[in-house]
């Protein structure tokens, strides 16, 4: 454990020094995104133009919902940061054989294969939904209790490991499949449905589509828990709500060790 | 090849070869006649080449398409989900002239729009075959760049639409009740003619964004930017209609107003906005003409960009 | 000429068991067909055809400590596919593997830390960072405690000669460079076996030549066992004994390159420069005339009658110099890959005694 944090941190170390030798493309990356999420919120902003609420009765006026979005925000970060370049580097490695370097090096190949790029630019979003965040609660009605505030960093914890295990079997996809441009594409289309609060899947397609969404494919778990659990006021069902997310991080992260375990156990390597 | 009056080759016949070929062909024009006929035909027959060479290399990763053209539909989902839930919370019954129907319309609309409008993976692909040299090989070959890469991306398209018609249809079939009647045969003219300038238009604007790679090592960055500029602008997150409530600072204009010159609203929310009629009339064909003169802008400013960048390119040795 | 047979079966009696055991390895690729022509694209979206291609038959092979083994072989006869499944990248269909005592598709970390795999055509080193970064970084992946991690590093370096570049970002090197720089990661664990997959593909003849010394060097020394793949006879010429021909997936040959050249060469090659320009029928006396320029001639000579026909060549015509050639070395082992190719041909392995 201690050799693997300090190769981590090696490997953090090496893309400081990479990203700092481009120093210009690290800035716009961080102005892009962070350009990117400003859009979202303004998008957001005109909608409370016209509506006071997203969903009848369901509690997200404008500032709850704004910590909604810096939740999403700062779990988003963390996984773009952390997990992403690898990822979608994976593609190119699968390509070219680079795949092979790795296998042979006596280290895990999911970690080497999820964790040696760190991009971190993609921090500066989680750093704007820190501020978003502070903004919303002091402006919102309800102050979170010390137990919200102990709980949200440990479902947010989860909330990264549930994406975490969706990146690895889609890295492992990758790696059964030989080649697959729509890897970030899928990533953001599936992560899509976590942007907005669960309320607003109702009605005949709504309903089932939650359900899939939340004991499936826990996706509607990621955001929607943390964000609740800070900014509204925890009712009489809460246990269940936050035991959720820890149980479904645990079993997806178990799934997609086995998933990319067989992956690599399939794979064939790029003939040269 | 053979002329079959003199049963010798075209140009070649005769020539006192110290004459340069263009001025000895200039001055027999039924050669001349002869030879473009069939330099046409030639190109003509060039182009299908490569639209079917693409349209095969397109095919080859079915699985690839096959998932994105489903993927694709997720985003819209949500989207219809959060206006449903939007327009559940207030008391009005339409928002910025849309009712819910409308807006249901409207996001499914701007998807078929964008399906002629986007190009995925163009500039970046121009940049990049800047950046590792291969693009010399389209100045070694007697092809044109632009027009193969246009080629290229008609053929992209056309396997996305077969593959994507079904999806589509199956959507728009089970949304069929947020639709209004079908328009006029005079509104789905204008329609369809804005969607193929859409296509046009956005195939000019990301070229001419890709070209820009002559000039600058790195121009994911710009990509990027503009990517996100045209997603705000174009209207695929929203109708653009909700902007002209919101003043500019200049009088009487208001933000929709001044979004309307720009080129990018005619990659989305144009035609949309044509089908549900939105826009009629006089604003219609002013539009139109809008939407022409930007493409006709883009396309020359999108050949100058590659006459200049290749200019650069050799003169620099890349 | 040492005979590698020898050693192996030497090695057995000192009871040392062989490094490298292969037995019966085959592996086959299920490989989609992409049909031609834009119709055949469009049907093939509903419907795919695939055959299986073995690109490895069921190979048998020990190696042991200390050997360096070249494997030689067409494009697409297996050699790679063969390093990979003894570095443990992918898994065979059928046979047994043993490496350092290790199932190497088990990819069990003592066994990884153990040998090292350097493809020629491939990057292991960060490519916009120095190659100290990725040094420091095998330092930590292959827990190299650091006064063997320094000790190893600078030995390396300095027999590389390559010290000015490790603080130069690897992207600015030349191949060559980042080669030798790619030896020296691979090595700085001390791995027991080494794989080397075309190591000099697209270098000058300078640098083939640093790495040629170094790799023997640094075998020698350390005793390391290497498996080498190459479409260069210079590299084998200089660093190995022992050759395995492989072509379609099967062995075609395994022994010493001294045998190749005993056992594949029929002929010699003699050139002549003779006092006058001699005529086509007087040269074809005494062997296959391949070319004769004035008074320049090239002969082809049965090995057989070469003592024979040189002092009849010596003592009839007047000769200002003479030199006898084996044929070389490329042209020998081409012809042992077409050899491989029609199956009519009686395999050279079972030729072999």
């Amino acid at each position: 454990m201690k050799r693997y944090a300090s190769i981590f941190a090696t490997f953090a170390r090496a893309c400081l020094v990479r990203d700092m030798t481009f120093r210009v493309n690290f800035l716009l990356e961080c102005v892009t995104s962070i350009g990117w999420m400003s859009m979202n919120l303004a998008f957001y902003l005109l909608i409370f133009t016209f509506t006071p609420e997203i969903g009848l009765h369901t509690g997200w006026t404008r500032e709850p919902f704004f910590a909604f979005v810096a939740t999403g925000l700062i779990i988003n970060s963390i996984v773009q940061a952390l997990f992403m370049p690898s990822a979608e580097e994976l593609t190119e490695m699968v390509r070219s054989g680079g795949l092979d370097g790795v296998l042979v090096q006596p280290l895990d190949a999911q970690f080497l294969l999820s964790m040696h790029r760190v991009d971190f630019s993609a921090f500066a979003n989680g750093f704007i939904g820190i501020g978003l965040l502070a903004w919303a609660i002091v402006r919102m009605d309800a102050t979170p209790t010390p137990l919200a505030w102990l709980l949200y960093p440990l479902l947010i914890v989860c909330g990264v490991a549930i994406l975490y295990s969706l990146v690895i079997m889609l890295a492992a996809a990758t790696i059964l499949m030989g080649r697959n441009q729509s890897l970030y594409d899928f990533w953001f289309y599936l992560t899509n449905f976590s942007r907005y609060p669960a309320e607003i899947y109702a009605g005949p397609w709504g309903s089932p589509l939650r359900t899939l969404c939340t004991f499936v494919i826990p996706i509607l778990l990621v955001v929607n828990v943390p964000a609740r659990v800070i900014a509204m006021p925890l009712e009489g069902q809460a246990v269940g709500m936050v035991l959720a997310p820890m149980i479904a991080a645990a079993a997806s992260l178990a799934l997609s060790r086995v998933v990319f375990l067989a992956a690599i156990s399939r794979y064939r390597s790029a003939s040269s | 090849m053979t002329n079959p009056a003199t049963g010798a080759r075209p140009g070649s016949v005769a020539l006192p070869s110290k004459v340069p070929m263009e001025a000895a062909v200039d001055t027999r024009p039924p050669h001349r006649s002869c030879r473009d006929r069939f330099a046409v035909g030639h190109g003509l027959r060039t182009w299908w080449t490569m639209l079917a060479i693409c349209l095969e290399e397109r095919l080859v990763y079915r699985g690839d398409f096959a998932l994105g053209t489903l993927m694709r539909f997720l985003p819209i989902v949500t989207q219809l989900f959060l206006w449903t839930a939007v327009f559940n919370a207030t008391n009005q019954t339409d928002i910025a002239g849309y009712s819910r129907n409308d807006m249901v319309a409207y996001y499914l609309l701007t998807m078929v729009t964008r399906a002629f409008s986007s190009m995925p993976g163009l500039a970046g692909g121009i940049s990049r075959s800047v950046r590792d040299g291969s693009v010399k090989k389209y100045l070694v070959q007697p092809v044109d760049y632009l027009s193969y890469l246009l080629a290229a991306r008609i053929a992209h398209k056309l396997v996305y639409y077969a593959v994507a018609i079904l999806p589509f249809a199956v959507v728009f079939f089970v949304f069929r009740s947020y639709f209004p009647p079908l328009p006029a045969a005079a509104t789905v003219l204008a329609f369809t003619v804005s969607l193929a300038l859409s296509f046009l238009l956005g195939f000019f604007m990301e070229a001419t964004l890709g070209m820009l790679g002559f000039w600058f090592l790195e121009v994911s960055s710009i990509v990027f930017a503009y990517m996100l500029v045209q997603y705000l602008l174009s209207g695929h997150m929203f109708p653009l209609d909700m902007l002209n409530g919101i003043a500019s600072g200049i009088p009487g204009i208001s933000v929709g107003n001044l979004v309307g010159w720009l080129p990018f609203e005619y990659t989305a929310y144009f035609p949309a906005a044509i089908w549900l009629g939105k826009i009629r009339g006089n604003d219609l064909v002013r539009k139109l003409a809008i939407e022409a003169a930007w493409t006709i802008a883009m396309a020359i400013l999108c050949r100058i960009a590659w006459n200049r960048g290749t200019r650069r390119y050799s003169a620099f040795g890349g | 000429m040492h005979n590698s047979n020898d050693k192996r079966t030497c090695g057995d009696a000192l009871g040392e068991p062989s490094l490298i055991a292969v037995t019966g390895l085959a592996k086959d690729y299920r490989v989609y067909d992409k049909p031609e022509g834009l119709l055949a694209s469009v049907t093939g979206l509903f419907h795919r055809t695939s055959r299986l291609v073995e690109a490895l038959k069921g190979v048998s092979l020990t190696v042991g400590r200390g050997e360096f083994v070249a494997l030689l072989g067409p494009n697409g006869a297996g050699k790679t596919t063969f390093l990979k499944l003894l570095s443990g990248i992918i898994t065979p269909t059928r046979g047994t593997a043993r490496v350092l005592g290790h199932v190497p598709w088990e990819r069990a970390d003592d066994f990884r830390r153990r040998f090292a795999l350097v493809m020629g055509q491939r990057n292991q080193l960060w490519w916009d960072l120095p190659a100290a970064e990725s040094f420091r970084l095998h330092k930590e992946i292959y827990r190299i405690d650091t006064p063997r991690f320094e000790r190893t590093r600078d030995e390396l370096v300095d027999l590389l000669g390559v010290r000015p570049l490790l603080l130069q970002p690897v992207r600015e090197l030349s191949l060559g460079e980042r080669m030798k720089l790619e030896l020296v990661a691979a090595l700085l664990h001390e791995p027991e076996v080494l794989f080397l997959d075309e190591p000099t593909i697209g270098l000058d003849v300078v640098a083939q030549h640093t790495l040629h010394t170094f790799l023997s060097h640094v075998q020698t020394e350390r005793q390391m066992t290497v498996v080498l793949t190459t479409h260069y006879m210079k590299d084998v010429a200089a660093l190995c004994e022992r050759v395995v021909v492989i072509t379609h997936g099967d062995i075609l040959y395994d022994g010493s390159l001294g045998d190749i050249v005993d056992r594949f060469t029929t002929h010699k090659i003699v050139t002549l420069d003779l006092d006058d320009t001699p005529s086509h029928e007087r040269m074809a006396g005494f062997g296959f005339p391949y070319e004769i320029r004035g008074p320049q001639v090239i002969l082809r000579i049965d090995r057989a009658r070469i003592a024979d026909v040189l002092p009849d060549i010596l003592r009839s015509q007047s000769v200002r110099d003479v030199s006898v050639e084996d044929v070389p070395l490329e042209e020998i082992v081409a012809e042992l890959f077409r050899s491989g190719e029609s199956p009519a041909t009686a395999r050279f392995a079972e030729a072999l005694p």
